[in-house]
């Protein structure tokens, strides 16, 4: 009798426990979990609005982000939160309540929702790139009438035009993904070339052998993820590079002369830098570049600017790719659900204005070391304010990239990331010694060719 | 009398059938969860991958496939053989990783078994710290490799100069010995593995050694034809397990070249073609993960074959020779 009692007991919590983690399952606890264990990123105005939406009296509107990091570990996240958290104290009294919720997995939060068919309230894509099937499906709300009528085409800045999807603006980014160099003086001067070398690619090949004739354990640049952007920038240089960058990748653009002479020049100058400074991530090698100084280029956005060591800060430089070509894309940013209620939409709305406005942009630029998108806000002169050598860096990077010759958008983003992944590849897989560029690149076409087949 | 014994024996069918019923009825209880779990999250996943294999479903019809038809059923799969550039690299990995994973993982994890089995002093720590590296994920693996391959600071390429000078390059980047790299990435970890097999040692009877002892088979002898043999049930599960994992490897290609060098494995390509493309390619990445599936099923039957042949062919010396 008793083994039967246990039995029975035994079963019903089997099924209770069963029905339990059915109950618990679902896309925002999931998320909302990631924010207490990894981010620690919960505030008074989070706990606050939970209890009023459980209370069932007021909307929430939720907000994913990627800022889950902690204060020690990038500062420029907190920043992030804090400018968030500003918003939902503004509007806590308000009938829609906003809840910032920090993920770590926000991509795959977004794909998952978007393959359901639905989409986040809001969510901050950062640089991870529009959904096609999130647009396609008539998911995200188009934000250009609102820019239009708000006159907010300065405040959004590059997004206006790059995020442009036939007439429609579905992405606006609140910082820019800018890229020129940077430089360490100290090497160039050592190898005896000046950083007007650096102002084509033929006489930054020299310098780049000039630098690693030193023998001194100094080499040129970190290649692999940074050729990329180097071959981008090559395309840059040309007015048909420049057209079939701002396109999606065609078989003409892969059987073009140009993508061949950029793909080419790249690897020949990869091949000479050699295999051993290569790698698919800049992370893996950058503290070769910012902290022990012996890199003489690196190929890596403003945001370094953050990253160099003191004892480097007055050698090191920004500049831009040669040929006065900057590379800026609005990336992803953020993109509100299409089908809201209206007071939730208008909050929403009201919060792409906020990310913008001169006020947050300029706090994104000082606490958060990114160019804004606002090209209202004054660089240098803020810069100059904070009197901090970083920022002030920071700004020079900045100017030089909004006012270069050329900017053109990264091709991660107009090609697509399986499209560059492969380039990089084939880029990394030419940088060891004695490889056919030639031969490798013919397969590299086949590649493309098969990947937007 | 008579009446009497029938009418005990109808009740103790009685009983006995009560009895089944119950024991029945627990067991489907106590199955059912399991079951349940089963079919929502196998077998429907794996019903909806073959499904939409024969399917369009990219961006442009994401939350409604799309059937192409009986003349075009193979589309996905037309793309996948003929067209797309890593599918068969990938194959061929993934493959060669399964059958590295029999040949060469268990050997050793057997090995380290059997000496971590015998009775010598000191042998509980070393049992402890030959299990800790197992506790670290692969993801974290992948990094650390990262760094002992790096070609500035890692401790790979000076051995290798040890035996070519000049030898300078990232090995990760060279097709051949960056495959062995990554290889060598995770199949020496094998404590799991290690474990379930000397769990199986420790329970072989004493009596059975002692005996083998006494007809004059002791250390690798007895391990040769006493040990091994005992334990063959475990060989052949963890060998499945090896196989499988070596077939499904990922973190060690995202973590250490992303597929550079010939070096993509079958998961790579298929997140590849479902999260990377902009496109998102769900039908052909399900098309990947049929292959995915099938693949896994032969190794499955080919490992308990390999297994049932070898021992099957061992234990008929063993009966010539006694």
């Amino acid at each position: 009798m008793k083994k039967r009692t246990v039995s029975i007991l035994m079963a019903a919590v089997l099924c209770v426990a069963a029905l339990t983690g059915c109950g618990n399952s679902g896309v925002e606890t999931g998320a909302e979990t990631d924010v207490t264990n990894e981010a620690d990123a919960d505030t008074d105005t989070e706990e606050a609005a939970v209890q009023e939406e459980a209370s069932g009296d007021k909307e929430v509107l939720e907000f994913y982000h990627g800022y889950y990091q902690d204060e020690s570990e990038w500062a420029a996240a907190q920043a992030m939160r804090d400018i968030y958290d500003a918003f939902a104290a503004a509007h806590a009294d308000g009938n829609v309540i906003f809840k910032p919720i920090a993920v770590e997995n926000r991509d795959e939060i977004v794909s998952a929702q978007v393959a359901g068919g639905n989409f986040p309230d809001i969510v901050d894509l950062g640089n991870a790139g529009a959904s096609l099937a999130a647009i396609q499906q008539g998911l995200i709300y188009d934000l250009k009438p609102y820019i239009d009528e708000n006159g907010l085409q300065d405040a959004v800045g590059i997004n206006y035009t790059q995020h442009d999807v036939d007439g429609h603006i579905y992405l606006v980014h609140d910082q820019i993904e800018s890229r020129g160099i940077w430089y360490n003086a100290d090497i160039l001067e050592k190898a005896g070339v000046s950083a007007d070398s650096l102002t084509d690619w033929e006489s930054f090949g020299e310098a780049m052998a000039k630098i690693r004739g030193l023998n001194d354990g100094s080499y040129g640049y970190i290649a692999g993820q940074g050729s990329s952007k180097m071959v981008n920038s090559i395309l840059a240089s040309t007015e048909a590079g420049r057209e079939m960058l701002e396109s999606e990748l065609t078989v003409d653009i892969i059987n073009s002369e140009e993508f061949a002479e950029a793909f080419k020049t790249v690897a020949k100058l990869d091949q000479e830098n050699g295999s051993e400074h290569t790698t698919e991530d800049n992370g893996n090698l950058m503290a070769e570049f910012n902290t022990n100084g012996t890199v003489g280029v690196l190929f890596n956005g403003v945001w370094n600017a953050s990253g160099i060591d003191e004892s480097l800060a007055d050698a090191i430089e920004p500049a831009l790719f040669p040929g006065n070509v900057a590379i800026a894309s609005a990336g992803g940013g953020l993109a509100i659900a299409n089908g809201m209620s209206e007071e939730k939409t208008a909050l929403a709305l009201e919060f792409i204005q906020y990310m913008t406005s001169a006020e947050v942009q300029e706090k994104i630029f000082t606490d958060v070391q990114a160019n804004p998108c606002n090209v209202t806000v004054d660089l240098n002169a803020l810069a100059e304010s904070s009197g901090n050598s970083i920022t002030m860096k920071l700004a020079e990077a900045c100017s030089q990239v909004n006012s270069a010759d050329i900017v053109v958008i990264d091709m991660n983003y107009s090609w697509g990331a399986d499209v560059n992944s492969a380039i990089i590849n084939a880029l990394m897989e030419c940088a060891v010694s004695g490889t056919d560029i030639d031969a490798r690149f013919e397969q590299l076409q086949k590649e493309l060719i098969a990947l937007i087949g | 009398m008579g009446v009497f014994i029938l009418t005990e024996l109808k009740e103790n069918n009685k009983n006995k059938s009560r009895l089944r019923r119950r024991r029945s009825g627990f067991i489907i209880l106590f199955l059912a969860p399991t079951m349940a779990a089963f079919c929502i999250f196998y077998l429907y996943p794996i019903i909806t991958v073959f499904i939409t294999s024969f399917c369009k479903w990219d961006y442009t019809n994401i939350t409604a496939p799309e059937f192409f038809g009986f003349a075009d059923m193979w589309n996905n799969y037309d793309y996948i053989f003929h067209t797309y550039p890593y599918f068969w690299e990938a194959l061929r990995n993934s493959a060669v990783w399964a059958l590295l994973g029999v040949v060469l993982q268990i050997p050793i994890a057997t090995a380290i078994a059997l000496a971590l089995s015998r009775k010598v002093k000191g042998v509980k720590i070393i049992r402890n710290i030959y299990i800790i590296p197992n506790m670290v994920s692969t993801a974290a693996m992948g990094i650390i490799f990262l760094q002992l391959y790096n070609p500035s600071y890692g401790i790979i390429n000076p051995v290798i100069r040890i035996f070519k000078k000049e030898f300078t390059d990232n090995i990760l980047l060279l097709k051949g010995p960056a495959f062995i790299a990554m290889t060598a990435a995770y199949i020496f970890f094998t404590g799991t593995t290690t474990l379930m097999i000397l769990g199986n040692i420790m329970a072989v009877p004493e009596e059975i050694r002692e005996a083998a002892m006494l007809d004059g088979a002791s250390g690798l002898r007895q391990d040769r034809y006493v040990t091994i043999p005992m334990i063959k049930g475990t060989l052949r599960t963890v060998s499945v397990l090896a196989a499988t994992s070596g077939f499904l490897l990922y973190n060690e290609v995202y973590f250490l070249t992303k597929g550079a060098a010939g070096t993509y494995s079958i998961s790579y390509v298929i997140r590849e073609l479902a999260i990377t493309s902009p496109r998102t390619q769900f039908g052909r990445a399900n098309s990947v993960a049929v292959v995915q599936i099938l693949a896994g099923m032969i190794i499955i039957a080919a490992v308990n074959l390999l297994y049932g042949v070898s021992f099957k062919k061992k234990n008929n010396r063993g009966g010539r020779a006694s």
